[in-house]
């Protein structure tokens, strides 16, 4: 299969309008998170960068307080604690002084900036502001004495965008500031997006199994799934190294898995086929068979070797599982919500083993989603609701109305799940109420098996439960 | 106590004014005090001689939340409180956080608790932000003077101000009081002014003759009325004082559209320049 015939499965941006018309004036119980918790989280997946926000302390409180219960590791995210003086200054001493003493206390490789709603409003200058900490005589070097590390900058309001386009838009920024041009080598940049740490660590076995240098840019499943050791370590190894970034300029092609973002946030996969002439390609995270064969069909074109035994082996593995389970799945419903990207990929995935998804949900901006799900499941296209820039109320309004078997999506649906006593699937981020979030597989056929079982066992479960016997042969 | 805010098109000349009108209302064995709400902190030089104190944001930043008000407050002509807010360097920061900040902070150092017959807002140019709607909001200022001149563009500065005193109005105490003329020389520029002010339900209250006196004196960093006394403009802020004294016409205001403004300009012959 060549390039050209690879289904397109993710809308082509340019051609979708701008933004979802507002259908409220109000969000209640936000299906989404804020932009700067999304360049966090991609800064830690970077190796040696601490994140730091440009804002108000409360902002990287509460983005620590959400990424920590969810992954189960430590997380420090630097601020520069803008106060009242400083929101009328502005707040470039702060930043300043932040990044002095980030420098010093930990002796990071990068320090990722992000700004917040806050600095953003009063319209900080924050590219200018690293120029003057730049400066080689009137910086941070020429006053301290000390080396300043690689600072990068995304711009992070969340007024404007949600994690995910946090996320993307702080990758970008790493790579436009450490990409280089070069010798084209056999090497594949994989965006990977916002999954689990197993999900980072499956792909890279995946891409890997079929012989191909890459690099996972982002890469945190180190950071925030590491070991416990005996001393702690201000700054925990693993993620993406800077070389490995340089090389993306250069590589021979690059994949962005998902990449959903409100327009106007670019991807890196996009700026490097732009700037550098890295072919780019854009698919749906590979969960369900028929996105993962897209995945895996594309690995094979670009390194000219078959799929890997013990891959072809899980994948056949899977389609036994969907055959054995069938019975229990047939007609049952379901309400996916969450990252755009995610409920795209478990939307076609229920498609195939007969689960009807009834409302795909999210707080995402990107405006594709109905045209996604239309592209990846034509034939039911017409009966699946579809959900943007929505929130927990419209969602449970639907939910109370729908009766679906099962809700799917993260932890902040569980007061609808609870109250309308229909059984929540946990997938994606965050996760507050479960341990193992990092460790949850989403991707592949592995990621898709663990999915599908836990789906059918919990149908199963439904099933024993309701029943006056008390059946423990289902 | 009269709480009152000045608001008009930046370069119009309201600082001027205001202190001008103060220093009448001061000779007239008023206390004021006044409240620059200027960046720049420019709304009491006249009133102080001078550049004199340090603004409540720069005090404020230099030496934290410990203020005494007298770091921020000085003496002026003929006893007149004055104070400035300050705020950010051009092209930084939030001046309308600034405004909101330093009013909040002089009334937690009880500024306002002396026995004042006026405290006068001195606010930049338009009603761009929350912030600077701060001295009309929750009652701080209740009447609001626009300055104006016959020129298209103050005129749609001072009706574009009525639509923030229009909306605080609704819920609140702030009222116009009428627009002050200070003049540019334009043809026409009385009755245009006052037809004008007709138009947003209010009064031309009084009409400030253009005359090189301001100018000498604010070169001595003085008033009008301080550097003499005896001139005829001195008069006019005496009567403007007067007028603001025996003011008891206070409206909700009708703001203009462009539309309807340029009819008005056109009907006083201002726009038949084709």
């Amino acid at each position: 299969m060549s390039i050209t015939e690879l289904p397109k499965a993710l809308a082509d941006q340019s051609k979708v309008p701008s933004s979802t018309e507002t259908k409220s004036s109000s969000t209640t119980n936000a299906c989404r998170m804020c932009m700067p918790l999304g360049a966090c989280l991609a800064y830690v997946g970077f190796e040696g960068t601490v994140p730091f926000l440009h804002g108000s302390q409360g902002c990287a409180t509460y983005i620590r307080r959400y990424l920590i219960s969810h992954f189960s590791e430590p997380m420090d995210i630097a601020s520069s604690s803008v106060g009242e003086a400083a929101t009328v200054f502005g707040g470039e001493e702060n930043l300043r002084v932040g990044v002095a003493n980030v420098s010093r206390v930990y002796k990071p490789l990068m320090i990722g900036l992000a700004s917040t709603c806050l600095t953003e409003t009063i319209g900080e200058d924050v590219p200018g502001m690293i120029t003057r900490i730049k400066d080689p005589e009137t910086g941070l070097r020429a006053e301290t004495g000390q080396a300043t590390p690689e600072l990068v900058f995304a711009p992070t309001p969340s007024f404007a965008g949600t994690h995910a386009d946090g996320y993307h838009a702080a990758v970008t920024a790493v790579v436009k500031e450490l990409a280089e041009v070069g010798e084209e080598t056999e090497s594949v940049n994989l965006f990977p997006g916002i999954v689990s740490t197993a999900d980072l660590r499956h792909l890279s076995e995946i891409v890997a199994g079929y012989g191909l240098p890459h690099a996972l840019i982002p890469d945190y499943s180190e950071r925030l799934d590491g070991v416990t050791v005996a001393r702690y370590e201000k700054l925990p190894g693993g993620g993406t190294t800077a070389t490995a970034v340089a090389g993306a300029g250069h590589a021979l092609a690059s994949i962005t898995l998902g990449g959903m973002v409100t327009p106007g946030v670019d991807l890196a996969g996009e700026v490097l086929q732009e700037q550098f002439g890295v072919e780019h390609l854009r698919m749906p995270l590979p969960i369900g068979i028929r996105l993962v064969d897209t995945f895996t069909d594309r690995l094979t074109e670009l390194s000219g070797q078959p799929m890997p035994h013990w891959l072809d082996a899980e994948r056949g593995r899977l389609v036994d599982a969907y055959i054995d389970g069938h019975k229990y799945a047939a007609d049952r419903t379901a309400i996916v919500y969450g990252d755009e990207d995610l409920v795209v990929g478990v939307t076609a995935f229920l498609s195939e083993i007969g689960i009807k998804t009834l409302l795909v949900a999210s707080g995402g901006r990107s405006g594709q989603l109905t045209t996604e799900i239309a592209k990846l499941t034509p034939a039911r296209a017409a009966d699946i609701e579809v959900l943007d820039d929505g929130d927990f109320h419209e969602i449970e309004a639907r939910a109370a109305e729908l009766k679906p078997d099962l809700l799917i999506g993260h932890s902040k649906g569980y007061a609808t799940s609870r109250r309308l006593g229909i059984p929540l699937i946990r997938v994606g981020l965050p996760i507050h109420d479960r341990v193992g979030a990092q460790r949850l597989r989403h991707l592949g056929y592995r990621g898709t098996q663990d999915l599908f079982d836990r789906v059918i066992n919990t149908l199963i479960q439904v099933r024993q439960d309701e029943s006056a016997v008390g059946y423990a042969y289902m | 106590m009269r709480k009152v805010a000045i608001y008009g098109k930046g370069g119009i000349g309201k600082s001027t004014t205001t202190q001008n009108t103060v220093a009448g209302l001061a000779e007239m064995g008023r206390k004021v005090m006044v409240v620059g709400c200027d960046p720049k902190a420019d709304s009491t030089r006249l009133l102080l001689g001078g550049l004199a104190q340090r603004s409540v944001l720069d005090t404020l930043r230099i030496e934290g939340e410990d203020v005494e008000l007298e770091d921020v407050l000085a003496k002026g002509f003929s006893d007149t409180n004055c104070v400035e807010s300050g705020g950010p360097e051009p092209g930084v920061g939030c001046a309308g956080r600034g405004i909101i900040t330093s009013i909040n902070l002089l009334e937690r150092l009880g500024a306002y608790e002396e026995e004042l017959d006026y405290v006068f807002y001195d606010v930049l140019g338009d009603v761009v932000c929350g912030g600077f709607a701060m001295p009309i909001r929750e009652g701080k200022a209740e009447e609001i003077y626009i300055v104006a001149s016959g020129e298209m563009m103050a005129m749609y500065a001072a009706s574009n101000i009525c639509k923030g005193i229009k909306k605080f109005a609704t819920n609140g105490t702030v009222r116009l009081g009428g627009i002050i003329c200070n003049s540019r020389k334009v043809d026409n520029e009385y009755e245009l002014l006052d037809a004008f002010a007709k138009q947003l339900g209010t009064q031309m209250i009084h009409f400030v003759p253009r005359d090189n006196d301001v100018q000498r004196a604010e070169i001595h960093k003085k008033t009008v009325i301080e550097w003499d006394p005896t001139c005829n403009q001195a008069d006019e802020y005496r009567t403007l004082a007067k007028a603001i004294e025996d003011n008891d016409m206070f409206v909700i205001p009708k703001p203009m559209e462009t539309e309807a403004l340029e009819s008005l300009l056109l009907e006083h012959g201002m726009l038949d320049v084709a």
